[in-house]
């Protein structure tokens, strides 16, 4: 229910804003010498227009299928979906059979994708080259972890750890597997665990960037490619409706 | 043995108001509902599987620190959280051991076995 009605309401504001852009006079010549919408100005805005167009793509091609993702979240979820419908929503969103897509991080986990979904044929169509997109977000995505794993090579923070360790250790017991959420916070600050966490953090993200500067900018590449299909896509959905409405005489 | 089938069900209780919980085979695609982050306790998607549509910020005995794959099923769509965030504490504190995309999966990992205690969905990483 919730997660409806944000898309709804995001749907909404990223149509609004495209056709205001349109219609506005912001509209802008591309290489194939046709109008194309401005792009939004924030990255929360991009994100979303580039969100919206996936599922527009998703939703046409689960459709070809007979399927529909919309019934997979809200209320229906939560009337319990049928097993074997979502099983077959499951295999044409995101894909059956051995994954064809994998990245081995510096973490050491091998993150897996398909390439036969509906999810893996919008962002085909959106980001270009499946494979360059999937190693270049799943890096990036992840270059915090990266981050934190090389937090464990320095003293201050093994010093820092080893208090929290103590903190959170009853006097006379074992090392809890699962502290208490208030007791690790609480322990956070009296070990000066999480203050040495952002005094060392900023420093090694900013290396670990450095290091992985390639993918950051293919990433960056394929998502611009991603943001002028998408805008793209969402003028070819409303730029006749917007023209239609402008010429009318009512 | 019987302590852990306690927590199993105990765990099954609590899960039915905000997650779920099943035994899943470790044939083919990972098999996580749609709209959900699942983490199973056996490498490659196999033993108890544990399923979440929001977050959790103390995974349940049985499934914190035994953590052996992962699959995030999110449905993506403007202004929606479809990133899933773990982390090595409760509370999604500590350092976050990985971060997956709708569609994304790990079958196993020897670094990040058995560490997760949290997660949190997100609009990215």
């Amino acid at each position: 229910m919730r997660l409806l009605r944000a898309f709804g309401a995001a749907v909404s504001v990223v149509l609004a804003l495209l056709a205001l852009s349109v219609l506005g006079g912001c509209a802008t010549q591309t290489g194939a010498g046709r109008d194309a919408a401005a792009l939004p100005r924030t990255e929360r805005e991009r994100d979303d227009l580039i969100k919206a167009a996936q599922q527009v793509l998703v939703e046409r091609c689960l459709a070809g299928r007979g399927l529909s993702s919309k019934g997979a979240v809200g209320e229906r979820r939560a009337e319990g979906m049928d097993d074997a419908a979502d099983r077959r929503l499951q295999g044409a969103l995101f894909g059956r059979g051995r994954t064809e897509l994998s990245v081995t991080l510096a973490t050491g986990y091998t993150v897996k994708a398909h390439t036969d979904g509906c999810l893996a044929a919008a962002q085909r169509e959106l980001y270009g080259d499946e494979r360059r997109w999937f190693r270049a977000e799943v890096v990036v995505n992840n270059l915090r972890a990266e981050t934190g794993l090389r937090l464990k090579d320095d003293p201050d923070y093994l010093a820092a750890h080893g208090r929290w360790v103590h903190c959170v250790t009853p006097d006379h017991g074992p090392r809890p597997e699962r502290p208490d959420p208030a007791v690790a916070a609480r322990c956070d600050r009296e070990s000066g665990l999480g203050e040495v966490r952002a005094r060392l953090e900023p420093a090694l993200l900013d290396r670990v960037r450095a290091e992985r500067r390639d993918q950051l900018t293919t990433y960056r590449q394929l998502r611009t490619r991603a943001l002028h299909r998408a805008a793209d896509l969402y003028a070819e959905r409303t730029v006749p409706e917007n023209r239609e409405k402008g010429s009318s005489p009512s | 043995m019987i302590i852990k089938r306690f927590a199993v069900s105990a765990a099954a209780a609590v899960l039915a108001l905000s997650g779920g919980l099943a035994l899943a085979s470790p044939a083919g695609a990972a098999s996580c509902p749609s709209g959900e982050f699942c983490v199973w306790e056996n490498a490659n998607f196999a033993g108890q599987r544990a399923n979440w549509s929001g977050d959790d910020g103390w995974w349940e005995s049985w499934i914190a620190d035994t953590d052996s794959s992962w699959a995030n099923h999110g449905i993506s769509g403007p202004g929606i959280k479809d990133h899933v965030r773990v982390y090595e504490n409760s509370g999604q504190g500590g350092d976050m051991t990985i971060c997956l995309s709708p569609g994304q999966e790990v079958g196993y990992n020897g670094v990040a076995n058995d560490r997760g205690d949290s997660h949190t969905w997100a609009m990215n990483c």
